[in-house]
C-alpha cells in the first residue's frame, strides 16, 4: 500500500514536472551510449562500429524516452485531456447532438439529482448537535395500522426507570398558542397590540440536556418547572428575541403571554437552536399524572444512547423491558411493538424504517433508469454521428490506435457533454432548493426542521457525478463498440470509395418507436399542462381578492371524551359569536365556514337509479368534489341558485336518526356528467364507501341524500362535479373560513386576530391570506410543474426531430450515386425527393400512425381529468400535424443535400 | 554448437537489479547491465534499454535512490544505491523466488519412487 502511494506521488510529480525528469533520462542514456561505446573500442572494434553496436544493445532511444516518460508520468491522463480536448471540439462541431442530448441529459439528470436530494434532505442526514447521530426516539408502533400509537406521560416514566441502554428520556409535544407580547400583565380585554399564533413546545427539562446547548441569556427549563403547580415559565429562541423583543438585553424575568397563560422569561437560546423540530417557544410539559396522552402527531419521546451501546442494543433493551402494562393488553390486538428509532427517522416517515429504506432504495433505483430513454435516444444520434466518421476512426485504428482507444473517445466525448449536463443540472436544483427554503421559512408552522440543510451537499454532486457517467456510458459504450466493429472493416474498404452505410434495423426500429412514443404522449402531457396552468392563466373566475381565507382553532389537547364534546359545542359558540361580532365590523360582508372553492377533497358517490357511465376505465363520479359548507357558503361567494333551493336552517340540525331527511346541493357540472337531461332534484345520492361518510358511522352503507339545489359552476372550477353537503358549526376542527371583505383585505388581519383572542385567548386564526393570493401561490406551483413538463415534452420533440434528422441523412448518403445517376437522367426535383424518402416516410408514418392509435387509446381509457388535465378538442390531430411538422422540419436539411448532388462528381467517384 | 540464449524471465529484472545494487554497491545503469551479462555469462538476453525502465520503477518505490557522480572512467553518469527499503523487498523477494524455484525442480524432477 505504501509503495502505492510512493509511486503514485513520484508519477504525479513526474506529470507536473515532465521537463526536467525527460532531460535526466535522455542524459543518462547518452552517458551510457557513450560508456558502451568506450568499452567496445577498448576491446579493439572499429569506432564508429562500436557506437552502432552500443546503440543496437541498447535499443532504440527515442522509444526508450516515450517509455520512460509513460513509466515515470500519468500516460492515461495525458490522452483523456486529448481527449477531453477532441470532445469539445467535436461537440462543438455536432452542436445539434451537443443541444439536443444535453438538454435531454440535463433534464433527466435534474429529476434523479432532485430526487436524491430531496430523499435525504427529508429521510438522511444527522442532527447538527453534539453526537447529534446518538439522538433517538422511543415509540410505541402499531404495526397492524402501521402509525406510531399513544404514548402516556406514565410509559415515559416507565421508560425513565426501566431503561439503561438510553439516557436523557424526555418527550415534547407541539401546541399552537396565541402570542401577545409586551401585554403580559394587561387584561386580555384591554389587548390593543397584534396577536399572533405560534407553536409552542411543551418539552421536558432534559430536551436541552440532550441537546447539550446551554442558554445564551438566563437559563433553560429545569426539573423544576415541570412540577404542578410551578410558575409558568418560557425559553424563547434567539430571532424572537431579536425581532420580537428588540433584543432587550433585560428580557430575563419580563412576561409574554401565550393562550391563556402568563408566563415569564426565563432563558434565550443561542442563534439557530429549533430542538426538537422548528420551535422557537419551549415551555415545560407538566408531569402531571394526569396529562393526557401525548397525541401521535407532532409528539415524541426522545432520549440518547447511552455511551457504548448501538441502536440494536438499545432495540434489544427495549423489547426485552416489553411495554408498558396498558399497551401490553392491547398487544396481541393491535400487533403494538416498542421501538428506538433514529429521531429524524421517527420525525419524518410515517411507515417502518425498512419500509422507508426500501422506499427510497426504489426510488434511487427509477431516477438511474429514468436515464435510459433519453440516453437511447443519445445513442442512436451518436451511433448516426460515429457511422458518418467511420473512414476517420477506421483510418486511426490502421495507424495503430486500438479498440479501446478509439471506444474511450467516444466514450469522453459524451462524458464532457454528460458532466456539463450534470453542472446545470446542479444550478437549477439549487436553483430550487433556494425556492423551497424561502417558502418554508413563510411557513406558518415555523418552517424547515432545524437539521435541514438546503445547500447543495457533496453526496447529491457525487450522486449527479455517478449520473452524469452513468448516462455517459448509456449513451456511448453500445454505438462505440458497435461502430468499431465488424464495421471497421468496412470503413477501411471504405476510404476508397464514397459508398455510405446504412442506419441499421435496429437503430430505424428505435427511431420509429421514438416517433410512435412522442406522438402518443404528446396529447395527454398538454392536456395536464394546461390543466394544471389553467386556473393560474383564467384566474378563479369570481373576484377573489374581495376575500380572506384563515384556518380557525382552539386549545382542544387531550381532553377525554365528555370534555371533548363540550369544547366543540364551545367551538360552535364561539364560531357563531365570531361571526356575529365580524359581520358588525365595518367592511364585513360575510363570513362563511367551508374549504375554500378548488380545494374541497374528492370522492365517488352513486347516484340511486342510475348506472353512471364510464369514461374509458374511470367514472366521472369518482372525480367529485365533496365540500361541507355552512350556510352562507352560497351568498359569500356569490354562486347562483339554478334551480331548487339553497340549504335551510332545518337541514343544518339533523341528527343521525335523521337519515332519509338528509339533503345534498349539487353544481352544474355533476348534473352534465352524471345526469345528462334528467331532472337532479328530487334524485338520492350517497357515498360509494360508507367509511368516508362522517353520517354513516359503524354502518355498512352511506345514508341517501336527496338533491335539493342545483347551483352554478365556479368558472375555474368547472372541470369536476361538486356535491355540498350542509355542516353545522363547531363539527370541524380546525375549520376553514372565508370572509368576504371591502377593499384591502389584508388590512383587516391584526384587526381579525384580536377579535378572535378576545373572545377566547384559546381561539386562533392562523394562515391568513387574501383568497387571490392563496389562488396566485397555487398557480406558482402550478406552473413550475408544467414547465418541468413542458421542458420534458420539448426534449423528446426534440429527440424524435434528431433521430428523424440522422434517419434522412443516412438515406441521402446512401443513395448519393442513385440520386446522381437519376439527376443525370434527367429527374425534376419532386420525383428525386419522393424516390429519396419513400421509404423514410413510411417508416416515419408507421410511427405517426402507431403513436396516434395509442393516444386514441389513452385518451380513451386515461381521460385527461384523471390526471389533472384538462381535455382539449382535437388535441390529436393537432399533435400529429405538430409531429408532421417536426418530421419535415428534421428532413429538410438532408433533403436539400439531397438535391444538391452532383452528378458528375458522384458518377466519376463511383 | 552454442547454447540458446534466453530471455530474461518476466519480473525477475527488477530482482536482478535489486541483488547487483547489494553486491556491488552504488552503481550506473550501464555498469548494472553489464554485471547481469556478466553473470549470465552472455547466456541471458538482456535489453539493456530496459534496465532504466526499471531504474525509473525503483526508484519510484523508494528502493533505490539515484544521484549523479563520476564513473571509473571520469564521465559523468548516474549512481543507483540500494535503501533500507529496497534491502527489505530483495530479502523478500529472494525468499519468495527460492519457495518459487523449489516447488518448480520438485515439479520438473522425476518421482523417484521407493
Amino acid at each position: 500500500m505504501l509503495t502505492l502511494l510512493r509511486v503514485a506521488v513520484a508519477r504525479l510529480r513526474a506529470y507536473l514536472r515532465p521537463g526536467d525528469q525527460s532531460r535526466d533520462f535522455e542524459d543518462e542514456l547518452e552517458a551510457h551510449l557513450a560508456m558502451a561505446e568506450e568499452d567496445k573500442i577498448r576491446q579493439g572494434l572499429p569506432p564508429a562500429e562500436a557506437r552502432r553496436m552500443a546503440r543496437v544493445e541498447l535499443g532504440g532511444v527515442s522509444q526508450l524516452v516515450e517509455a520512460g516518460r509513460e513509466a515515470r508520468g500519468l500516460p492515461w491522463l495525458d490522452s483523456f485531456w486529448l481527449d477531453v480536448k477532441l470532445s469539445l471540439r467535436m461537440l462543438r462541431k455536432s452542436w445539434g447532438l451537443t443541444l439536443v442530448g444535453g438538454l435531454a441529459m440535463t433534464i433527466a439528470i435534474v429529476i434523479g439529482a432532485t430526487v436524491f436530494h430531496f430523499l435525504n434532505l427529508a429521510f438522511g442526514g444527522t442532527l447538527p448537535l453534539d453526537e447529534g447521530d446518538r439522538v433517538v426516539a422511543l415509540q410505541i408502533w402499531d404495526t397492524k395500522e402501521h402509525r406510531r400509537h399513544n404514548t402516556s406521560m406514565e410509559d415515559l416514566e416507565r421508560w425513565r426507570a426501566s431503561l439503561r441502554s438510553v439516557e436523557t428520556i424526555g418527550a415534547f409535544r407541539t401546541v399552537e398558542r396565541n402570542l401577545v407580547l409586551g401585554e403580559g400583565s394587561v387584561p386580555l380585554a384591554a389587548v390593543g397590540g397584534p396577536v399572533e399564533p405560534v407553536p409552542v413546545a411543551e418539552m421536558t427539562a432534559s430536551g436541552f440536556q440532550l441537546a447539550r446547548v446551554p442558554a445564551l441569556l438566563g437559563r433553560s427549563l429545569e426539573a423544576a418547572d415541570e412540577r404542578v403547580g410551578a410558575a409558568p415559565v418560557v425559553v424563547i429562541g434567539h430571532d424572537v428575541w431579536q425581532s420580537r423583543l428588540s433584543g432587550d438585553p433585560a428580557v430575563v424575568g419580563k412576561t409574554i403571554r401565550l393562550g391563556e397563560t402568563i408566563h415569564t422569561v426565563v432563558g434565550v437560546m443561542p442563534e439557530g437552536f429549533a430542538f426538537p423540530i422548528n420551535h422557537r417557544f419551549w415551555t415545560p410539559l407538566r408531569a402531571d399524572p394526569s396529562t393526557p396522552l401525548l397525541t401521535t402527531e407532532k409528539a415524541l419521546v426522545f432520549a440518547r444512547l447511552a455511551p457504548g451501546v448501538t441502536l440494536q442494543g438499545a432495540q434489544v433493551e427495549l423489547t426485552a423491558v416489553g411495554l408498558p402494562p396498558i399497551a401490553g393488553a392491547l398487544e396481541a390486538e393491535t400487533q403494538l411493538v416498542a421501538q428506538v428509532e433514529p429521531y429524524i427517522v421517527a420525525l419524518t416517515s410515517d411507515g417502518d424504517r425498512g419500509q422507508v429504506v426500501w422506499l427510497i432504495r426504489l426510488m434511487r433505483l427509477m431516477v438511474i433508469l429514468l436515464l435510459i430513454p433519453p440516453c437511447a435516444n443519445i445513442a442512436i444520434l451518436v451511433y448516426a454521428r460515429t457511422v458518418t466518421r467511420q473512414e476517420e476512426l477506421a483510418a486511426r485504428y490502421a495507424l495503430g490506435a486500438s479498440r479501446g482507444r478509439l471506444v474511450s473517445q467516444l466514450f469522453v466525448e459524451m462524458l464532457v457533454l454528460a458532466i456539463g449536463s450534470a453542472a446545470v443540472a446542479l444550478g437549477v436544483l439549487q436553483l430550487a432548493l433556494n425556492w423551497a427554503e424561502s417558502g418554508l421559512s413563510e411557513a406558518a408552522d415555523g418552517g424547515a426542521p432545524f437539521w435541514m440543510d438546503f445547500s447543495l451537499t457533496l453526496k447529491t454532486v457525487l450522486f449527479a457525478g455517478g449520473l452524469a457517467v452513468f448516462a455517459a456510458m448509456a449513451a456511448s459504450l453500445v454505438p462505440a463498440i458497435k461502430a468499431t466493429g465488424r464495421q471497421m472493416q468496412i470503413g477501411l474498404h471504405a476510404l476508397g470509395s464514397r459508398t455510405g452505410k446504412q442506419l441499421g434495423a435496429t437503430w430505424t426500429t428505435l427511431v420509429v418507436f421514438q416517433v410512435a412514443v412522442s406522438l402518443a404522449a404528446l396529447p395527454l402531457a398538454v392536456e395536464i399542462g394546461w390543466g394544471t396552468i389553467r386556473k393560474g392563466v383564467l384566474g378563479p373566475g369570481f373576484a377573489a381578492e374581495k376575500y380572506l381565507t384563515a384556518r380557525l382553532a382552539m386549545d382542544f389537547e387531550g381532553k377525554d371524551g365528555a370534555a371533548e364534546a363540550e369544547n366543540r359545542r364551545r367551538f360552535a359558540s364561539l364560531q357563531a359569536e365570531l361571526v356575529r361580532q365580524l359581520e358588525a365590523e365595518p367592511g364585513f360582508l360575510g363570513t362563511t365556514f367551508a374549504d375554500l372553492p378548488g380545494d374541497e377533497p374528492w370522492d365517488t358517490i352513486e347516484i340511486e337509479g342510475v348506472t353512471t357511465e364510464r369514461v374509458g376505465i374511470f367514472s366521472p363520479a369518482s372525480l367529485l368534489r365533496i365540500n361541507r359548507v355552512d350556510d352562507a357558503f352560497f351568498d359569500v361567494f356569490e354562486i347562483p341558485l339554478l334551480s331548487g333551493r339553497h340549504f335551510e336552517a332545518g337541514d343544518f340540525q339533523l341528527k343521525a336518526g335523521d337519515a332519509g331527511r338528509a339533503v345534498v346541493v349539487v353544481n352544474r357540472t355533476l348534473v352534465q356528467q352524471l345526469l345528462g337531461d334528467r331532472n337532479p332534484l328530487g334524485r338520492r345520492v350517497r357515498y360509494a364507501a360508507a367509511e368516508h361518510d362522517p353520517a354513516a358511522a359503524g354502518r355498512a352503507t352511506s345514508p341517501w341524500y336527496e338533491i335539493v339545489g342545483v347551483v352554478e359552476d365556479v368558472p375555474a372550477h368547472a372541470d369536476r362535479g361538486t356535491m355540498y353537503q350542509p355542516m353545522a358549526r363547531g363539527l370541524v376542527h380546525p375549520a376553514h373560513l372565508a370572509m368576504r371583505l371591502g377593499p384591502k383585505p389584508s388590512t383587516m388581519v391584526d384587526r381579525l386576530r384580536l377579535i378572535a383572542s378576545r373572545l377566547d385567548p384559546t381561539l386562533r386564526l392562523d394562515e391568513i391570506s387574501a383568497l387571490d393570493e392563496v389562488y396566485r401561490e397555487q398557480a406558482v406551483g402550478n406552473n413550475v410543474g408544467a414547465s418541468s413538463l413542458a421542458a420534458v415534452v420539448l426534449s423528446v420533440l426534440l429527440l424524435s426531430a434528431a433521430g428523424l434528422y440522422a434517419l434522412t441523412s443516412f438515406t441521402v448518403n446512401q443513395r448519393r450515386r442513385e440520386i446522381g445517376i437519376r439527376s443525370a437522367l434527367g429527374a425534376t426535383s419532386g420525383r428525386l425527393l419522393a424516390s429519396i424518402f419513400k421509404r423514410t416516410l413510411g417508416q416515419f408514418a408507421v410511427g405517426a400512425l402507431g403513436g396516434m392509435l395509442v393516444a386514441a387509446l389513452i385518451d380513451v381509457y386515461l381521460p385527461a381529468e384523471v390526471v389533472g388535465g384538462w381535455s382539449i378538442p382535437g388535441i390529436i390531430p393537432a399533435a400529429t400535424a405538430l409531429m408532421v411538422l417536426v418530421g419535415i422540419l428534421a428532413a429538410t436539411g438532408p433533403a436539400r443535400r439531397g438535391l444538391r448532388v452532383d452528378p458528375n462528381t458522384e458518377l466519376r467517384e463511383g | 554448437m552454442t547454447e540458446a540464449r534466453s530471455p530474461i524471465l518476466q519480473g525477475t529484472l527488477d530482482l536482478m537489479t535489486l541483488k547487483t545494487l547489494e553486491q556491488l554497491g552504488p552503481m550506473h545503469g550501464y555498469g548494472i547491465a553489464r554485471r547481469i551479462e556478466q553473470i549470465g555469462e552472455d547466456a541471458l538476453v538482456v535489453n539493456q534499454g530496459t534496465i532504466y525502465l526499471c531504474l525509473v520503477r525503483l526508484v519510484q518505490k523508494k528502493w533505490v535512490t539515484a544521484e549523479w557522480g563520476t564513473s571509473e572512467n571520469g564521465r559523468r553518469a548516474k549512481f543507483y544505491t540500494l535503501t533500507k527499503a529496497g534491502r527489505q523487498q530483495l530479502k523478500a523477494e529472494v525468499e519468495n523466488w527460492d519457495r518459487i524455484s523449489g516447488i518448480i525442480a520438485r515439479v520438473l524432477q522425476p518421482a523417484t519412487g521407493s
